[in-house]
């Protein structure tokens, strides 16, 4: 690791373009910070905070510090979360400098309360509790601060950063000396106010309260803020032997900043800094070689201690606690994060993409989750043929926007912050099924690495029973990193929400059933109900698009579907494709406990299935009923053309319950009536569900292809084909 | 009726949402470009699913080129008024005179009380207004002599260098409803600023409003023309019209010229979030509304 450098600027207030272009110049220089000095008093400078947030906005890559703020002036609670949207807005950059204040007379001119030297800097020690308090978004109980200097009842938390801001703490004072020590991520010290030889002896005092608090020194960064003079082999020797790891030149002067760039550019730094203190280390999980994360993947990845753990800990629906999480940006940073998961064999390991599966298991508790959220690129590759590439970490209302200007949409299921790697690996039942078939059915190309971390494609030519493989159990042999889909011309679409009595539950399954099959293709849909609650009347929500522009066409269609039974509500909108996919909410997932569901694919809703559903229904153990339509093109792609193979059903069942013994109960009398099952919408697990995914000869064809790319099943988590089990 | 004959101004009320960090920017962002004259957010430091707005505000004043930016309004029990006052007047200087102070006494106590700030009486958080504005427009005034000297019952501010002063006479807008607030406003702002949702008689309430205004404005020795009366709106685009703000541009703009004719309103924040809506709004409104009320204008002269 190479010394940092920073810039330290003026902001005067005559010239205040020249002091953001500075920053510009420093950035396009390879500074890594900026830094700006925080005086509240001095009319002659512009705002710290401020210009720090105009700089961010344009600058893209320097590192952003407010240097150092005077904390007598400033609320910890506000200045957190102003740190946190900085930080956010800033993807990554801020990091935050204390001071104790320094220019008293100054303060207290201004309005706020003078300190003696220890009071400031006691203080300043529960101001960073309080900052460091309202960024620990994860931590669910409100923040209460009752200390001397700082009362504050109760502040809600957040936001969340974009990453663990490092807190500073600036001066030389002995007692501020010792807080940096014990407490902060860093000391900021200025060469020019230390007497000759006065930093040894102050980052000793550092050291020693480091020690004393439990924590190594090297935990402690070492800023040091010199003057433009300053002596290039001074520094070198500073670096060498102080183990300053930063260096922020105070100067207004760009051929400054050259100057020192072309001196001292790859100057090494003594020892590497400690990028996660021992309050970190000391959460992280057993059987984890934490200190061997490939240093490609180190930066992004998130461990249990980390403030990030909140934003990738759970998933939609369930809750997690997973001992380390690896975000690779790239293909090659796929390759090891495998080759990581290869030495950890023992522990739980999920693939998530968009984090939203129900199935599958996409978080766990105290293994690896090699997350692809950041591989989320959405590319036209050739417009005559409607060819787009994919990454697997986009979202479906991302890739919908995406295609929205060309005229086209690819029908993916019906929720928009579903990822793309985990439904396009197994089916992708989406609002145009009917008509376009499922996702799987417009893949042309994958790009995957392997379990044995080889990075292939696979086509129609290339690789072509493991592209076969992919369309349907594409977990079981690789990560996929990109897809090239076929998409479809697809203008607006009618978007039909409609709520309907369902007293007779079984009645109306049969009817809306007959309505959807006799449907042209253009009409495709769900169906969904609750668990009938005494006293109110029992209802269906009947959801369908139908991919017409003329309002007639869009009447004509729904008619039959709203006469199934009594209408009590109806909402019909002519939208583009992507404004359906546009329901995605906001923020990370939170998803608690672990949820249960049963899959089952259904050819007609006859009598009988209608009689077992509405059954199933009033049993109470089912909480949320859905029914989702397939067939038509789906139906028209022959089971052995994909690893998805039961082709010939018309609907797609899920159910969910709370508690997975009264479900599979009450499913027992459903069972008879379903053909095989969907993936992803299944949360049991174990050879009898992988049993019911995939008809025998599938099967066997994935077990062969199991034992060709997976032979030692990598990939163990997500509906694992045993290589070596015989096909019953 | 009263008209007060102010410049017409069409601005956005945007939620500074940080689940999306770059939401509220990217509108911004488009209201710059579609010509809107004001981009404004919402401010609750106590929110953490909001951005904290001043650095919100700073972030977007850097990424847009020509609308003027304000918080509506800003927290000032929780925004000390010397810093306020200095970065106000630092971010008027590197956005050109962008920059625009809308000023609230503070509405969610509670909140406010959570975060370690004495809870004030309506009474004493109306006077805690007027010695803010007095230190931000004491600092502002860069030229005048010996330091800043403000001893008030909630700010004392004594020495403080005066200045920076602002690119551009900033101005201040007051969240203002109830009767010693606006006589306040009246006495010592640019201008008021309040939502139609929270005038219990709705548009018909905004007489009463512009009356305390106009007192406390002529009580010292003001020109009640000197208040502007901005005022924050909600509506929907629809084929038909069917109630206030809720129907064709073409009514939106005559119920918007009604109010600026009727009630003296000059300024027309709309609250959304939506891209088109703001298009829509500086395409097709703003024009619309500008050209009935310019016509009756100068009927009446």
């Amino acid at each position: 690791m190479n010394v940092r450098f920073g810039v330290l600027l003026t902001p005067g207030i005559e010239a205040p373009e020249a002091v953001v272009e500075l920053a510009r110049t420093a950035e396009a220089l390879g500074y890594d910070l900026v830094m700006v000095p925080d005086r509240p008093y001095e009319p002659g400078l512009l705002d710290a905070w401020t210009l720090l947030s105009w700089v961010a906005a344009r600058t893209e890559r320097i590192r952003l510090a407010p240097g150092v703020l005077e904390l007598p002036l400033r609320d910890p609670a506000a200045l957190a979360r102003a740190a946190a949207g900085l930080d956010l807005l800033s993807a990554g950059r801020l990091e935050l400098a204390l001071g104790a204040g320094s220019a008293w007379d100054a303060i207290e001119a201004m309005g706020a309360r003078r300190l003696g030297a220890d009071q400031a800097v006691a203080a300043l020690g529960e101001a960073i509790d309080i900052v460091r308090g309202v960024l620990d978004a994860g931590e669910p109980r409100p923040l209460r601060h009752l200390g001397e200097h700082y009362r504050i009842p109760q502040v809600q938390r957040g936001p969340l950063p974009a990453h663990r801001i490092p807190v500073w703490v600036g001066g030389h004072e002995p007692e501020l000396l010792r807080l940096a020590g014990r407490e902060a991520g860093g000391w900021v010290a200025t060469l020019a106010e230390l007497p000759p030889d006065g930093f040894a002896a102050a980052g000793k005092l550092v050291d020693e309260a480091a020690r004393e608090a439990g924590r190594e020194p090297a935990e402690v960064r070492r800023i040091v803020v010199v003057g433009p003079d300053a002596d290039p082999s001074a520094l070198r020797t500073l670096a060498a032997e102080e183990r300053v790891d930063t260096f922020v030149i105070s100067t207004d002067d760009a051929a400054v900043l050259r100057r020192f760039a072309a001196d001292l550019r790859d100057l090494p730094a003594a020892v590497p800094v400690v990028v996660r203190p021992a309050s970190v280390r000391a959460k992280r999980r057993a059987g984890i070689d934490y200190d061997s994360v490939p240093p490609s993947l180190a930066d992004t990845a998130v461990e249990p201690g980390d403030l990030e753990y909140a934003r990738v800990r759970s998933t939609y629906l369930r809750g997690g606690a997973p001992g380390l999480v690896l975000r690779p940006r790239t293909v090659a940073e796929v390759v090891d994060a495998l080759a990581f998961v290869r030495a950890h064999p023992h522990l739980p390991f999920g693939v998530r993409s968009g984090g939203h599966g129900i199935s599958g298991r996409s978080t766990n508790d105290g293994g690896i989750v090699l997350s692809v959220a950041a591989l989320n690129s959405v590319e036209v590759l050739d417009r005559d043929r409607r060819l787009v590439r994919v990454g697997p970490g986009a979202r479906w209302t991302d890739v919908a926007a995406a295609l929205l200007p060309y005229g086209w949409a690819l029908s993916s299921g019906d929720y928009g912050g579903v990822g793309v790697g985990g439904l396009a690996t197994a089916g992708g039942v989406g609002w145009l099924a009917r008509e376009h078939g499922l996702t799987i059915d417009h893949l042309r190309a994958v790009e995957m690495v392997l379990a044995d971390g080889s990075v292939v494609r696979a086509s129609e030519r290339e690789n072509a029973e493991l592209f076969w493989g992919v369309r349907g159990a594409g977990g079981n042999f690789g990560v996929v990193t990109s897809f090239e889909f076929q998409v479809d011309e697809v203008g607006d679409v009618g978007f039909a929400q409609l709520v309907v009595g369902a007293d007779d539950p079984a009645e109306l399954l049969v009817r809306w059933g007959a309505a959807i099959e006799a449907s042209p293709r253009d009409v495709s849909g769900q169906l969904i109900m609750g668990r009938p609650r005494p006293g109110r009347p029992h209802v269906a929500q009947l959801m369908a698009v139908v991919d017409a522009r003329e309002p007639e066409t869009i009447i004509e269609r729904l008619r039959p579907l709203a006469s199934v039974g009594p209408l009590y509500d109806q909402n019909v909108v002519l939208i583009p494709y992507a404004g359906v996919m546009a329901n995605a909410a906001d923020g990370y997932h939170q998803g608690q406990g672990e949820p249960v569901s049963r899959s089952g694919l259904i050819e007609h809703l006859t009598p009988e299935v209608a009689r077992a559903a509405a059954d199933l229904l009033a049993g109470g153990a089912v909480h949320w009923f859905q029914i989702r339509t397939v067939g038509g093109a789906v139906s028209d792609v022959p089971p052995d053309a994909t690893a998805y193979a039961h082709r010939s059903a018309n609907f797609s069942l899920v159910v969910m319950g709370s508690v997975e013994r009264r479900l599979d109960a009450a499913w027992a009398g459903m069972a008879g009536h379903v053909e095989g099952l969907y993936l992803n919408f299944e949360t049991g697990t174990g050879p009898d569900k992988v049993a019911a995914a995939f008809p025998p000869a599938t099967l066997a064809r994935l077990r062969e292809l199991k034992r060709r790319y997976d032979p030692g099943t990598l990939f163990r988590d997500n509906f694992t084909v045993d290589p070596q089990e015989e096909t019953r | 009726m009263s008209d007060y004959g102010h410049d017409l101004l069409f601005g956005a009320f945007l939620t500074p949402t940080a689940e999306r960090p770059h939401q509220a920017v990217d509108l911004a962002v488009v209201a710059d470009r579609a010509g809107l004259d004001l981009a404004t957010f919402q401010d609750h430091p106590y929110q953490p699913r909001f951005h904290d707005t001043w650095t919100l505000l700073s972030y977007a004043a850097a990424r847009t080129e020509r609308i003027h930016l304000s918080g509506n309004v800003l927290n000032l029990p929780l925004r000390p008024p010397a810093v306020l006052a200095r970065s106000h007047a630092s971010l008027d200087l590197l956005s050109g005179g962008r920059i625009e102070l809308g000023l609230g006494a503070g509405g969610f106590w509670d909140a406010i009380e959570a975060m370690g700030v004495r809870r004030l009486s309506p009474g004493e958080s109306v006077a805690a207004l007027e010695e803010g504005i007095e230190v931000i427009r004491e600092i502002w005034a860069a030229d005048k002599a010996g330091p800043v000297r403000v001893d008030g019952q909630h700010y004392r501010v004594h020495g403080a260098k005066r200045g920076p002063a602002p690119a551009h006479d900033i101005r201040i807008w007051v969240g203002a409803y109830k009767p010693r607030m606006l006589r306040l406003a009246g006495r010592a702002a640019d201008g008021i600023l309040p939502s139609l949702a929270y005038l219990p008689g709705g548009a018909d309430d905004l007489a009463a409003l512009n009356e305390h205004v106009d007192a406390g404005a002529v009580a010292a020795g003001r020109d009640p023309r000197a208040v502007r009366r901005l005022l924050n709106v909600s509506g929907r685009f629809a084929p038909t019209g069917t109630s206030f703000l809720d129907g064709p541009a073409e009514q939106w703009a005559e119920d918007l010229a009604g109010l600026a004719l009727e009630h003296g309103v000059s300024a027309f924040i709309l609250a959304t979030d939506d891209a088109a809506t703001i298009e829509r709004y500086a395409a097709e409104v703003a024009p619309a509304t500008r050209e009935l009320v310019a016509a009756e204008r100068s009927a009446r002269s």
